[in-house]
Formats: C-alpha cells, structure tokens, sequence
C-alpha cells in the first residue's frame, strides 16, 4: 500500500510542457485532481497516485506533452 | 458581460504560445457572444497552432460570420489548419448557413470540395441536390463519395438514375459501396436492378451493403440472388443475406437457410436460425429442433426464440 | 497555494443562491442543467461538479454505443418494459421504465441535433443493430469520443452556470423537510461553501469505489473512481429513500485493466465471450445477474478462464473493432493490450470480473425516484446512474436528466428558498474540516483500502448473513477510524470526505443483502443461506432509509401493479433461454470462420 517511490503513470515531456505560459489543460481535464504545476519547474506533474489511466489530459494537451502509462500495479 | 483585462492583454501578447492559451481560456469563461469576434480575428493569426486553436474553438458557432471565416480557412497556407477548419465546418448544424457552404462546392482544391459535401450532408438542403449531381463526375473518388452521401441524405427519386449509374459503374468500391448504400430509400425498379448486380460486385463491401439494402427495401424478387449471398466467400456477406432473408419473411429461403444451420460458421448459423424464426415457416420446425441442440448458445438461444416465434405465429392465426 | 491556513480554510465561508443545484456534471447532470434552463430561461441553474465539467463522469471520453436504445420499428415501449421487467427479476416500477422507453427516442433525435454522433447508413437512418432477442437495440456510436464536447458547448450556449472543483457533501433540509441547498467544499482551495437553492438534483453517477479490484489499485475501478457514491450518501444522509441496493453492480471487464470488453461493440461484428477452449459459454441473453453468475462458474471452472474472441475475425473488422475500441470510452485499452504482446488477430483476450459497486445505470441499486425523477424528500430528484430506473445505461441518464431538470423547473415556479439551518451548517463544517486540524492520524487512503479491502471480504457475492454481519461490526471499526483521519491539504480532504461516502455505502449494501432472505438477480443477489429465489415473500423493493432516530432502516416496499405483463410464451422463451440443462451441450472443436 504504501511505497518509498512511486512508479507515477502520467509522464510529462519538459520541454513540450507549456504550463509555465499559463496553460492547465490537462490540470484542468483531471478528472481525480492528481496534477498541478510543480513549483520548482513550473511545469505541469503528477502529484497523487490516484489515476484511471482515463487520458484526457495526454489527448486535450495541446502540444502532445503528455504520456499516460498504465499503472505498474495493473500492467 | 466585458472581457476581463488580463485575458484580453494575453490575446494579444507577443508570444504565440500564450496567445494560444489565451484562446482556450476565452473559450472557457467567456460568454460566447463575446468570444466569437476575438476566435475569428484569431483565425489570421501569424501562428499556425493559434490558427488551428481559432478553428477548433469556432466549431461552437453558428453565426454567418463565424462559417465565413472557417470556409476562408479552407484556404489557409498550412494543411492542419485547413483540416481543423474542415472538422468544424461539419459540425455546423444550421441549415440556414448551408448557402454559404454550396458557394464552395466548386473550388479548386479537393480537398476543400471533400469538406464541403461533408459539411453538407447533414443539413439536407434541396439547394445541394445541382453540385451534388454535378460532383458525381468529380475526378476526385472523396468527392464523389461525399457528393453521394448528400443525395442519400436528401432521399430525392429524381436523383436516383444517376446514383444508380454510380453503383453499376464507378471505378471506386468506396464510392459503389456508398452509391448501393444511398439507393435504400426507394424501391423502384431501376433500384432493384442495380442492387441485384452489386450483390455480384468483385468488392465483398459493396455486396454486403447490397445484401443489407435489399431487406432494408424489401426487395422480394432478389430473394434468389440474397440465397446465393448465403454462399459468399466472405461471411460478412453471408450474415447480411441470412439477416435480409429475415426480414423479407420469404418462404422460399427456408430450405436454403435450414442448410446454412448446419454450416461451420456458428454467427451464420444463429443468424439463420433467427431469419427463420421471422419467416414463421412451420417446414423449418425440425431443422430448428436440431439446432436447439448446437454446441453454441447463442444458436441453441436463437433456434429456441425462432421455434417460439413460430408457434406464437400459427397459434395467433 | 500554501497562502492560508488549515484553521483559516474552515472558517472561510463562501455562499451561493440559485433556484435549481444540480451536483455532477457528468452525462445526467448536464442534461438536467440544460433542460431546466430551457424549461424556464429566468431560472438560476448552476451545475456543480467534483471535477470538471469538460471531461468529468463515466462517459468523460465519450461512448461507443447506446445498448438500449428504443427506436420505432425497432423496439416498442412495451416490449422493453418487458424485457427489462424480466431481465431485472420482475423488481420494476414500470411506470419509470415507461417513462424512459417512451421518451429514448426523441433523447436521440435531440442529442443527435446537438452534434452527438451515432452510427448511420448511406440515407442518414440509424443504423440499428439485432442484438437482443426480442427487441433490437443496439445503436453503435464508433464516433462517440466527442460527447462531453458537444454536452459542454449546449452548457455554455444555454447560459448554464458551471462550478468545478467543489465537493459536495451533505444536502440541505429545512425545517418542513424540503430541500434548502447544499453544503461542498472546493479541493483546491478548501473553502467551505453554502449553496442555498429551491431544487436539488442529484446526478452524482455509481459507487464505483466500493469494492477493491483485484489488482489492488484504489482507482483502478470499472467506474470512473471520482464517483465513490456520493450522491447514495447525501441522498441517504438527507433522509431519501433508497432501494435495489442489494442488487450490485458486477461486469465482465478486461483483467486487470478493469475496463469493458464491449462485448455489445465486438457483437454485431462477429466477437464474444468465450472460454478457455475458444467456445460460447453464455446461456442468457441480456448483461444482467444471471449472465454474471455463469461467466463467474465458467471463470472459476475447469473450462475458465473466460476470453473475448475476436481472433477469428477478418482483418478489415479487427482493424475497425481497435479504431472503436481504441478511441472510445476507455481509450487507453490498447496500450494496456500493447504493453501484454496481446494481438487481437492472434490472441483471446483474458477477461475478469470487476469488483462489487452499486449502479443502477447497469444493475438496479440507486435512490428510489419515480417517473418524474422525484425522491422522497420534497425538492429532490435524482437521475443517471445513482437513480433507481433499472438497467438504464446512459441514455437513461439522459431521459432522466432531462426530467428531472423539468420536474425541478416546474417544481421552482411555485417555491420559495427554504431556511437554512445553521447548526446543520456548523456540524458539517466541523465534521468534514475535522482532518485538516488534526497533527497525527490515519491517512485516508489507507482507511480507504482497508475498507474496500473488508468490502471484498465480506460482501462479495456469494453472500452469507454471518460473513455479512461480521462485516458489519468491521465497518463500525471503520467508523471510529474516519475520526483519526489526518488530511494535510483540500486533495486529501477530498478523499477522506469520500471515505465517508463509501463506508456509508457499504453498510447499506451490507444490510440491504442482509434483508432480502432469497437469491435474486444471479450473482448480484446469490445468498449461500437462502439458495432459492422466493416470489412469494420476496416481489418487493427492499428500501433503506434513515429514519427519524437517525439510524439506517431496511424495509419492503410494494410493487406497483405492472402495466404490461410478459405473456406466456414471451415468459416461455426467456425461461428457455435463460434455463437451459446443463450437460445436454455436445461439445465439438472450435469453429473456423472466416
């Protein structure tokens, strides 16, 4: 239940991320909240283990920067 | 309401990718009304992806201004803005506004033509049936696939001759395919003949759409030919011929679909079981009775439903 | 974000008016919202949603086919009040059932006006497929990914009023007992909100986040998790009648990946559910109980495990199964198959079943509405997946939207807003802020999966009253424990409210089953101790309902007369479908298709 590190399915590509122009669409789209801007980079990240693998954050992303993977648990 | 500030200054900043998230923002807290002006100056945009972002966000009006500026964005310099512009424009569902759009039925680009007729299927405007029958001679097969669509959608005998020619003869499956599939809206002889012949097309997509339009039409006298269907070599033909066979309640395909219940396909031979069921032939009782014991389910459930079917028949009469 | 305080949050009180409340934005929420709007353009509609509107619910990537539709020349009303009268045991209140099969088809003209796709033929008619026995259907959606699109422009273009991100909590009920408002909080943010309103229209989906699913991902569930039964809760909580809760929720889903195999998709095309040896298993006719409880033997039989076959298909139909299967509803299959070698030309596709829920969308457990989408409590409606109209799918989530959006706008014409009541104010605040103030305590999620994990334990069917009852003291224990969560942030207040929510549902499940002393609905109802389905005694709804001690009460509540009745040789063909011998089946190689 509980691991030192997560294996995250939601993987963002640095340099394509424009959230640090003011863009949440994928923050946004979330449909369990699990993404926000990180702090140090100013890009977007997953925050919460909590994901459905649903993908509108990968296909609403309007530069392609995101990748959802299936979560380990269930791959 | 007015356009907040911060949004607006962000509309217009020198960096396209913020312009760009500011479309979407627009899009998101704005009344329409107001969004609608700013979406179309966005379309002249010296940015491609504010462009695409403008054409996509437009796909939401329905104003004559705003399909004028998706039909001048069919000619934009780059092919991804054009094609969200396309993907718009055939979500407009104001028939009002389909004037507009027959202006565009002649355009050089194929493409933008292929839009257009896409565009204009679901309107149904008597005033597309003209271009619609003048782009059956289109060099292009998309266009003479979407042109057929829109005489399909508007069901006009008048128009039917020429669909009929398109079915017989034209060089592309898709478009034969399409033209067998428009004529299911009237039963006329010419339509009888035509779909007789698809059903022996060298393409098994435009037989199995024949095969689906002579139930669909009740085309009783093409009951010989829908009983050799049941002998195509592809079974997407097969099921659609057992399937119309059904509906056109011909006793003549009894013996024919009694065969098809022992055939190694089980889908073909629940599909068989259920036409049966809807002929209501007693003569059919004991071939059912045998595929009430098939090793599927789904066939034994279907033999089971049609003996029923039957006897519900008979004990009404 | 860190700008105020966990103390500061809590007493942090936003307020809001509006005439009608509608919380969830899924696939019923909005219809409700636009349908109240357009009732009555002078009426204050404001949808709130725990996500956001745009992508929330079950259907937030769109859907790949209407399973029920019924369609004139089709299907009659009559016919599917009966198939679903029969599919759900005979425990039906017609008259809603009526009042969706009657209202379905002109759902599909208008959703199909507004941009929503389903699949047509060359003429422009609905291209319905002949998958049920008695009536057709089906009506496929291959491009049905752009649903919530097309709902959210209707939004915006209706001049509907959206919040997102806020979490509603308890329903707010005046003196009278009508409906006063609602309580929520925002999950970013944390402030508490009183949302004041004549009508409340619960559209909150499933209990998708009852039972844990095998792989042991919390969120891993069929239903989309945000959906952890809230509306079940705050209807029970507001003093509602619920009913069918002993009827789970249980679906034949893609192992591990939890999402459906659309059997109702591959179908048409050819494709089914098969075993281990490639052959057909399933006897009944229809996604219910009884298909369950068999596809459950097979899979824990010699046979099993069980598999969606489509390998035998011809390519062009393979290639079009993956663009339908791929681009809808649960997108991400085809990674999932991907990332497993698993080639649908070549390969059966392992399947499982999914992890117990309450859905009345699928099964028939929801808040008791009737044909108008009223609750129990006056100002109330429900509709979608959390309200009882068996077997309604999402095009039931539509109709009924729609009807209660215009029952709650009539409803408004001739109302004032209630009183509210501060002390039900102040109790919520305190009780749901309570993890944000405290220094130590349980993490939410770990009360989470201990619950879910008991859920499995002890409610899974087969059920047993002394498992059940056992359960029952367990989920005591858990109450206690939701007194030592500790949330550190508005997310984790979110899930420890949902903790609730489902720790709520889970004794309704428990004592509802308990309750009804037969076997009912196949495996969604399968008691060990009382093996045999009882009409007799058992031709009843069982209710749950808070009473006025504030404890849970069980009860029967009578079927209203039927208005068709399934005659004799309709009864005779289910019965021959559904009952068919074991044993008799003679067994043959698997057949080649082309």
């Amino acid at each position: 239940m509980s691991f030192s590190s997560i294996d995250f399915p939601v993987k963002v590509d640095l340099n394509a991320c424009i959230a640090d122009k003011g863009c949440t669409v994928c923050i946004d789209a979330c449909p369990l909240d699990v993404l926000v801007i990180d702090p140090a980079t100013g890009k977007a990240s997953m925050k919460y283990d909590e994901c459905w693998y649903c993908l509108p954050c990968e296909k609403d992303c309007p530069t392609q920067a995101i990748r959802v993977d299936i979560p380990y648990l269930l791959r | 309401m007015e356009l907040d500030l911060i949004l607006r200054s962000r509309l217009a900043d020198p960096d396209p990718v913020v312009r760009r998230i500011a479309l979407i923002d627009l899009v998101d807290e704005t009344d329409p009304d107001i969004a609608e002006p700013l979406l179309i100056a966005a379309l002249q945009d010296s940015n491609k992806e504010v462009r695409i972002e403008a054409a996509l966000a437009l796909e939401a009006q329905d104003s004559p201004e705003a399909i004028s500026a998706l039909l001048k964005a069919l000619e934009d310099s780059e092919r991804s803005v054009r094609e969200m512009a396309a993907q718009s424009l055939s979500a407009n569902k104001n028939p009002e506004l389909g004037a507009l759009l027959i202006a565009w039925t002649e355009h050089v680009d194929a493409d933008v033509r292929v839009a257009i007729f896409r565009a204009l299927r679901e309107l149904r405007l008597a005033a597309a049936t003209v271009p619609a029958l003048n782009a059956l001679a289109d060099q292009d097969a998309r266009v003479r696939r979407e042109a057929v669509a829109v005489l399909g959608w508007l069901k006009d005998g008048t128009t039917l001759s020429q669909l009929v020619n398109l079915a017989k003869n034209d060089p592309d499956t898709e478009v034969r395919r399409a033209a067998v599939g428009a004529l299911g809206f009237a039963a006329d002889d010419t339509v009888r003949v035509a779909v007789d012949l698809a059903l022996f097309d060298i393409d098994w997509q435009v037989r199995e759409e024949a095969a689906t339009v002579a139930g669909k039409l009740g085309l009783d006298s093409l009951v010989a030919s829908l009983i050799r269907a049941l002998e195509d070599t592809y079974w997407q033909v097969r099921l659609k011929a057992a399937r119309s066979l059904g509906r056109l309640k011909n006793k003549l395909a009894v013996a024919s679909l009694c065969e098809v219940l022992v055939h190694p396909i089980s889908n073909l031979r629940k599909e068989a079981a259920l036409a049966l069921g809807e002929i209501a032939d007693t003569a059919a009782l004991s071939a059912l009775a045998v595929a009430a014991k098939d090793p599927d389910p789904d066939v034994r459930k279907a033999a089971n439903l049609a003996v029923s079917r039957i006897s519900l028949v008979h004990n009404k009469e | 974000m860190q700008t105020i305080n966990n103390e500061e949050r809590a007493l942090t009180t936003a307020e809001i008016e509006t005439d009608i409340l509608v919380i969830g934005g899924g696939t019923a929420g909005p219809m409700a919202a636009i349908k109240a709007k357009q009732q009555d353009p002078s009426l204050r509609v404001l949808l709130l949603e725990k996500a956001n509107v745009k992508r929330s619910g079950a259907i937030s990537m769109g859907m790949d086919g209407l399973n029920n539709a019924v369609i004139p020349g089709y299907a009659t009303p009559e016919q599917y009040v009966k198939e679903i009268t029969v599919a759900n045991d005979g425990i039906v209140n017609q008259k809603t059932l009526f009042a969706y099969a009657e209202n379905s088809y002109a759902m599909i003209e208008e959703l199909d006006s507004w941009g929503v796709k389903f699949e047509k033929d060359e003429n422009g008619d609905y291209a319905v497929k002949k998958v049920h026995h008695m009536g057709t259907y089906v009506l496929p959606m291959p491009e049905g990914h752009d649903i919530k699109k097309v709902l959210y422009r209707k939004l915006k273009q209706t001049r509907v009023k959206i919040t997102n991100r806020l979490v509603a909590t308890r329903v707010l009920i005046a003196e009278d007992g009508r409906v006063a408002g609602a309580l929520a909080f925002d999950c970013r943010s944390g402030v508490f909100t009183v949302i004041r309103a004549k009508a409340v229209i619960l559209c909150t989906g499933a209990a998708g986040r009852l039972g844990l699913p095998a792989s042991g991902y919390l969120f891993g569930t069929y239903e989309n998790p945000t959906n952890a039964g809230d509306g079940y809760s705050m209807a029970y909580h507001a003093g509602a009648e619920l009913s069918g809760i002993e009827c789970f929720q249980i679906n034949p889903l893609i192992k591990d990946y939890n999402g459906p195999a659309c059997a109702y998709v591959t179908g048409p095309l050819g494709g089914y559910t098969a075993n281990a040896q490639g052959e057909r298993f399933i006897e009944s006719d229809y996604w219910s109980g009884q298909m369950m409880q068999e596809f459950h033997q097979e899979l824990a039989g010699g046979k099993g495990p069980v598999f969606l076959k489509v390998d035998h298909l011809a390519e062009e139909t393979i290639a079009n199964i993956e663009t339908i299967l791929h681009s809808n509803e649960r997108p991400s299959r085809g990674r999932f198959h991907e990332g497993r070698g698993t080639n649908y030309r070549t390969d059966m596709i392992e399947m499982h079943i999914s992890e117990i829920g309450l859905c009345s969308g699928h099964s028939a457990s929801g808040v008791w509405v009737n044909e108008h989408a009223e609750t129990t409590v006056q100002g109330l409606y429900a509709a979608g997946d959390l309200a009882c109209v068996p077997h309604n799918y999402m095009l039931g989530a539509f109709v009924y939207g729609r009807l209660a959006g215009e029952s709650a706008a009539s409803y408004c014409a001739n109302t004032e807003l209630a009183k509210v009541d501060t002390t039900q104010v102040e109790t919520e605040r305190q009780r749901i802020f309570a993890p944000l103030n405290r220094k130590h305590g349980l993490s939410p999620a770990q009360v989470e999966y201990k619950l879910r994990r008991l859920v499995n334990d002890y409610l899974q069917p087969p059920k047993v009253a002394r498992r059940m009852e056992i359960g029952l003291v367990r989920f005591e224990e858990i109450r206690n424990d939701i007194q030592q969560m500790l949330a550190t942030n508005p997310h984790e207040l979110m899930r420890a409210a949902e903790v609730g929510f489902i720790l709520d549902c889970a004794e309704m499940a428990a004592k509802a089953s308990l309750f009804r002393t037969e076997s009912r609905w196949g495996l969604y109802h399968a008691r060990q101790d009382y093996t045999e389905r009882n009409d007799a005694e058992w031709s009843v709804h069982v209710q749950v309902q808070k009473d006025q001690a504030g404890t849970m009460s069980v009860f029967k509540r009578a079927l209203e007369p039927y208005i068709v009745e399934p005659d004799d040789v309709e009864k005779a063909v289910y019965q021959q479908i559904r009952i068919q011998p074991k044993g008799t089946v003679v067994l043959s190689g698997g057949s080649h298709e082309l």
